[in-house]
């Protein structure tokens, strides 16, 4: 219709002529001209642009973008007019989802086709459920930071990018599972490969690249991250992404709902991974002895999925050894002669009895008694340790009977020095025993540190622990040859050994300049017996420590407060607001979003007001980020509390967006 | 009913050949079907059954010595008189022997019970690691009202029944035991048996049985060390016997059933110990503002997370420097790992804090009177020790705080971060249980409880808490107030009833029996009506004690577990009046060893085994025997495949606790 002409070539309707550049934004690309009119519907003109451009291809993800209003042409019902478009437009016909280069919580890097067109939650609820990740209003996407123009370029190691780009999934329906992962992953070994990548934990980072990558050294250092969110509300293109930029996926709300070991690899993996790194660049902070656990932990975990030993280690947990037992029983049944060999040797506790050197510390010390060590006979049967002068007088009394349960044990291990050592301290209602046990050789040592381990728990070396107890033990002496062995201060490179592994990796740096390996591995391993748990158990627990750190789950933003002449720190977490004081760091007030009435945005101002209950009111503009990424995160985490009671998966984005959005007006 | 009580003897002059013939006809899968369930437990108990599989005479030994000591313990002589001529006409060489051990067993937990003392009886224990409460789980099972049956079907049954009282036996027996004495806030003391698997929890349903209290969730089991000047509740979770084997032999220390408004106050007002930071002024006007909406979601974002929260808490506290009487002030913060302080000239960032004390191995007791014993500044004081110390020792914290307020959200917050969402079980189950009695009062008088409570009753074991937990949370406000009122009520009548006991019956051996009904009016008429009777029969078939009559009443069994024994008027009047028969007997065994000091031997042990069917799950070990029967009848008569479904149900049973854990 537009385009009507008379003879002489002149335009009689009201028709104009419209550019529209095809490709993504590139001034360069080649463009096509139509003749339109105002009544032109934007579906008619997709149409004729791609007969204009009359080439064979799959048009169906493209649409316009208009550039000056930064805007998707999407309502393909809508006329020019409506749109308000006239001749000056710039309009970009181009692919809706682009490839970017997502950060994953793990920090390897995924080539995936996000939507550049969908409102950025619709975006990364997308982008999980590729990733399989559920609950995707958990995450959000940042910016990467920019990079110092200092780094020397040739120290960049090509890092290996996984691709999901060019995966498409069927819409709708969850995906199903094949062979032990969703199936759009097992379509070529490039794509299982990067599932593993996602479900399995990754080993330790090499301590140099630790060492080098930036911490927060301070409070307002931590709220430099936040300031990066991207908007829930409005599409990648909108906030200036382009395509094949890099772009950071992490959890932002600290809320995690239903976390399930069982269906949730990919996000359980993810979180661990993102805890880990929150733990290890010191963005929370934790205690020493906090840290010994995280990193007996990771050890533990590094181990388990390096094994490949993803599924549970049979017989780890009383749940397990009841199945064992019903088995093992059932099989007794059903063989019905009911072998008494076989009940017997699953009665007869294991006992240990050796040759070992003991060192007991008086109880009433202080007489200055340096008897040292003195050969003894020692027998180790259930939860109890005898000694006796020698084996001969076994049979009569010991010397002394101490019952490990409940007793402390401490490792004493110096492997270079040969010494194996076992300390106990033992608790009697005087008080405690403490007794050293002197091993000879690793061996020996693992078999009794295991035996003590147990009983300490009072459980027997019948349990059907013992054996990986032992070998977890040997494990870790081994590490300690290798890894630990060398010079204190210069932390070796991930290639170190293949089994033994850098301590180093495992802890946050402050931890590398304040103990030498060879301390700190003793440390990691007497930290918390882990050995047991399966890889989904370990990284749960990790988790749960890690929720369990007093700043856990605080985002960080730097405001001022009205009527205030200094900036300070406001901690947002998912159920309240805390006042923190910049310079001390001391929290000054906290407000609960339980006893929240109502907050409102000023954009003009920046400024953002929260009314709680009983008339208190707070004001604070805000500094370091946008007073948009503040309001976010208090909707978002309102959002995310009226998910315990609709216990549904799917989401209710339209609330989700009225409790972030709103500012799109202005 | 009348069937079982004569059941007992032909059972036993039976059990031979028909374990024999059943093992034969069914196969040996059959047998398994009564001990498919926990491990340890199963275990023993099938080390027992198989040993008797192979050598019938072996079995009968074991089975008979562990009905020994059962009837020893639970049953009046009488019985005990019949079943021995049962063994004789078994011919059992084994059975005096037994009697004997287990008899000394008891005398000598008797004799320690001069102090409040706790004695192991350890019959058998030598080769059982004490099978926990799980035996529970299998008895609740559905009791699907038992169908009619062919005769053979029935008779088949009834094998399968009496070998199942029999394992039950066996399994019972293997429990240790100890009598302890608690001290009530009247200053009275009762007398109670404990067995080794029995939780806090369990004890203190048992003394709400024999006390009427109003069962709120403040009544706890509170240990006292006088040495130390230290005490402490117990948890609700933990095994009783285990905390008591701590104690040493000449202990003083004691054990006290009272209230206590500080065991659960966190769960009352949890705004006190997780709103109440900094700014005091502020947080006291929002401690009487938070209303139960706020609390109960405050109480699902501390507690029911993929983690717990621990309340946080930091300030200054005095501690007592090791081996001295000074006290140096400290700056203290408590995290879920531990307590930490915070060293000198360091701040109070997490880098800089240093270690106290971790949880795992301490609990946590409360000073009293440290002012005067150590110097303590204040008499807020708190403790932390290893379990095993019971003497003074360097290894002992001694902590102490300005007021009473810090003093509680410390050993609150302490006590959560070492039990976490344990405390938070349990006290939805103390909930559930004050709601439950207060409910059952008022429903006790009328008589209409039954078919609503058997379930809760005697399932408890793990499945209780969960069912109930929803409703009680919703209703935690009513069901307390409702355990107000009825603790008012039963105030008023506790005294009455006491009047009336302590006339007829001096000594502590019958109040217990007698406060087994609980609903006070049924008690009452029995006391009064007190004719002799004949209870030897009637309580023989119990066999485990008390808890069985009522199954043997009740032809309709399926319904009435633990909770409708009040319900049933015959039994009280029954067992009131034997006392004064069957307490003469066993004194001769007892007495020899207890000496004359302890006349009322018989009765502790058998107030055990009323507890026992009461309610929670050990318990209901003991009078499973009985109602096991009817459940079983329906997938029993298969053979095979009755077999077969039990050994199901338990895989099932092992895979949901292995879920449990992991979650």
């Amino acid at each position: 219709m537009a385009g009507m002409k008379t003879a002489s070539g002149d335009y009689i309707d009201s028709s104009w002529e419209l550019r529209v550049f095809v490709g993504e934004e590139d001034p360069e690309a080649e463009s096509v001209t139509l003749r339109v009119t105002g009544e032109s519907h934007i579906g008619g003109v997709l149409l004729k642009i791609v007969e204009q451009i009359n080439r064979k291809q799959d048009w169906s993800d493209h649409a316009i973008w208009w550039e000056q209003k930064r805007q998707w042409l999407l309502q393909t019902h809508w006329t020019l007019d409506k749109y308000g478009i006239l001749a000056d437009a710039r309009l970009f016909f181009g692919p809706q989802h682009r490839p970017v280069v997502l950060r994953l919580p793990n920090r390897r890097a995924l080539r995936l086709r996000a939507s550049f067109s969908q409102p950025l939650f619709q975006a990364v609820a997308a982008i999980c459920r590729l990733l399989s990740i559920r609950h995707p209003e958990e995450l959000s996407l940042l910016r990467a930071p920019e990079k110092k123009e200092k780094k020397k370029k040739e120290k960049e190691p090509e890092e290996e990018l996984y691709d999901l780009s060019k995966v498409v999934l069927a819409g709708g329906v969850a995906p199903a599972l094949f062979r032990g992962m969703p199936a759009h992953f097992s379509d070529s070994a490039q794509t299982e490969a990067c599932y593993h990548m996602l479900s399995r934990p990754q080993p330790p980072p090499d301590p140099l690249l630790l060492q080098r990558l930036p911490r927060p050294s301070s409070l307002s250092d931590k709220t430099q991250l936040h300031s990066r969110w991207l908007d829930s509300s409005r599409c990648l293109m909108q906030q200036g992404i382009k395509a094949g930029d890099i772009l950071w996926l992490r959890f932002k709300y600290y809320s995690f709902f239903d976390l399930d070991p069982k269906t949730d690899p990919v996000r359980l993996t993810q979180l661990y991974e993102q805890a880990r790194w929150d733990l290890l660049l010191e963005e929370i902070d934790c205690t020493e002895e906090e840290m010994m656990v995280f990193a007996a932990l990771q050890y533990h975990i590094n181990k388990l999925s390096q094994s490949g030993e993803v599924g549970e280690p049979a017989g780890t947990d009383p749940g397990l050894d009841d199945l064992d037992a019903a088995l093992s029983n059932l099989e007794v049944k059903l063989e019905g002669s009911a072998p008494t060999d076989v009940l017997d040797s699953l009665t007869t506790i294991p006992e240990l009895k050796d040759h070992l050197r003991i060192f007991r510390i008086p109880r009433r010390p202080r007489k200055l008694t340096l008897k040292g060590y003195r050969q003894h006979w020692v027998v180790f049967k259930e939860t109890t340790l005898s000694y006796y002068k020698s084996q001969d007088e076994a049979p009569g009394d010991p010397i002394q009977q101490l019952n490990l349960k409940g007793c402390e044990v401490v490792p004493d291990v110096n492997v270079s020095g040969q010494k194996f050592c076992i300390k106990l301290l033992v608790p009697s209602p005087e008080g405690m025993s403490e007794i050293y046990l002197r091993c000879q050789d690793e061996q020996q040592y693992a078999r009794w540190m295991a035996g003590c381990r147990l009983a300490s728990k009072g459980r027997t070396m019948a349990d059907s622990s013992y054996t990986s107890e032992v070998q977890a033990i040997l494990a870790f002496l081994s590490l300690q040859r290798t890894g630990g062995g060398g010079p204190g201060n210069h932390p070796q490179g991930p290639d170190a050994s293949a089994e033994g592994l850098n301590p180093y990796g495992l802890v946050a740096p402050r931890f590398q300049r304040k103990f030498k390996a060879k301390q700190l591995i003793p440390r990691i391993l007497e930290a918390q017996n882990v050995a047991q748990l399966s890889l989904a158990e370990a990284q749960l627990r990790f988790i749960q420590a890690w929720q369990s750190l007093p700043d856990f789950g605080i985002s960080y933003v730097m405001v001022r407060f009205k009527g205030s002449r200094k900036d300070e720190i406001l901690g947002i977490a998912n159920n309240r607001l805390i006042r923190i004081d910049l310079a001390v760091g001391d929290v000054v007030k906290t407000w609960r979003f339980s006893n929240m009435r109502q907050w409102n945005v000023n954009w003009d101002i920046r400024q953002v007001a929260i009314e709680f209950d009983e008339h208190i009111n707070v004001a604070f503009s805000c500094v370091s980020a946008s007073c948009r990424i503040v309001h976010e995160y208090i909707g978002g985490y309102i959002f995310l509390s009226t998910r315990e009671r609709a216990r549904g998966e799917e989401l209710d984005e339209d609330l989700f967006l009225q409790l972030t959005g709103g500012h799109e007006a202005f | 009913m009348g069937e079982s009580s004569e059941d007992i003897d032909q059972m036993f002059s039976t059990l031979l050949g028909e374990m024999d013939l059943l093992t034969q006809s069914l196969g040996v899968d059959t047998l398994p079907p009564p001990d498919p369930n926990p491990p340890r437990a199963e275990f023993n108990y099938s080390v027992g059954f198989k040993d008797l599989n192979e050598s019938l005479n072996a079995l009968e030994d074991q089975d008979l010595d562990a009905l020994m000591a059962d009837l020893v313990a639970d049953i009046s002589e009488a019985e005990q008189r019949t079943i021995q001529a049962q063994k004789e006409s078994l011919q059992n060489q084994h059975h005096s022997a037994s009697l004997q051990a287990s008899n000394f067993s008891g005398a000598a937990s008797l004799g320690y019970g001069t102090n409040v003392a706790a004695t192991g009886i350890s019959q058998y224990e030598d080769d059982l690691p004490p099978p926990p409460a799980d035996p529970v789980l299998d008895l609740p099972l559905p009791p699907p009202p038992p169908e009619p049956l062919s005769q053979e079907e029935e008779e088949a049954q009834a094998k399968a029944d009496k070998i199942k009282l029999a394992l039950e036996k066996l399994k019972e027996a293997k429990v240790k035991k100890l009598v302890i004495k608690v001290h009530m806030n009247d200053n009275s003391t009762k007398s109670l048996m404990v067995d080794e698997r029995q939780l806090a929890r369990d004890v203190l349903d048992n003394l709400f049985e024999k006390t009427h209290c109003d069962c709120n969730v403040d009544w706890c089991l509170y240990e006292i060390y006088p040495e130390l000047q230290i005490e402490r509740f117990f948890e609700d979770h933990e095994n009783v016997v285990e905390v008591l084997s701590d104690w040493t032999r000449d202990t003083e220390n004691k054990i006290l059933f009272l209230e206590k408004e500080e065991k659960y106050a966190v769960f009352k007002n949890p705004q006190n110990f997780y709103l109440d930071n900094r700014g005091k002024k502020e947080s006291k006007e929002t401690n009487e503002k938070m209303n139960a909406k706020n609390k109960e979601s405050l109480l699902e974002e501390s507690f029911c997370g993929t983690s717990i929260i621990v309340p946080e808490l930091e300030g200054a506290l005095y501690l007592k420097e090791d081996g001295k009487k000074s006290w140096k002030r400290r700056y203290f913060l408590l995290r879920a790992s531990g307590i930490y302080y915070v060293p000198k000239g360091k701040t109070k960032t997490s880098r800089d804090l240093a270690c106290f004390i971790q949880f795992e191995n301490v609990n946590i007791y409360y000073g009293t009177q440290h002012k005067m014993k150590y110097k303590a500044p204040t008499d807020y004081c708190f403790v932390l020790k290893h379990p095993q110390i019971q003497k003074e020792s360097q290894y002992i914290k001694y902590l102490c705080c300005d007021d009473a307020r810090t003093l509680n959200q410390w050993v609150m917050g302490i006590r959560i971060a070492k039990y976490g969402k344990t405390l938070y079980d349990n006290y939805q189950r103390a909930v559930a249980k004050a709601g439950l009695a207060s409910r059952w009062t008022d429903l006790g008088t009328v008589n209409a409880a039954a078919p609503a409570q058997p379930s809760t009753g005697p399932k408890t074991g793990t499945t209780q808490p969960n069912g109930q937990i929803p409703q009680a949370t919703h209703s935690v406000s009513a069901v307390l107030q409702e355990a107000q009122r009825h603790a008012e009520t039963s105030k008023d009548k506790k005294p009455a009833l006491r009047n009336h006991h302590d006339p007829a019956v001096p000594r502590a051996p019958h109040a217990p029996k007698s406060s087994l009904p609980p609903p006070p009016p049924v008690r009452r008429s029995s006391d009064t009506s007190g004719s002799p009777a004949t209870p030897p029969k009637a309580k023989g078939t119990g066999g485990g004690g008390f808890p069985a009559p009522p199954d043997d009443f009740l032809p309709p069994p399926p319904p009435p577990p633990p909770l409708d024994d009040p319900e049933l008027p015959p039994p009280p009047p029954d067992f009131m009046e034997p006392p004064p028969d069957f307490v003469p007997p066993p004194p001769p065994s007892y007495a020899g060893t207890a000496g004359s000091e302890l006349p009322p031997p018989p009765p502790p042990p058998a107030p055990a085994p009323a507890p026992d069917s009461a309610r929670p799950s050990p318990a209901v070990a003991k009078r499973p025997p009985v109602p096991p029967k009817r459940q079983e009848n329906p997938g029993h008569p298969g053979g095979a495949g009755g077999g077969e479904q039990d050994f199901m149900s338990d895989l099932m049973k092992a895979l949901q606790k292995k879920r449990g854990n992991v979650s």
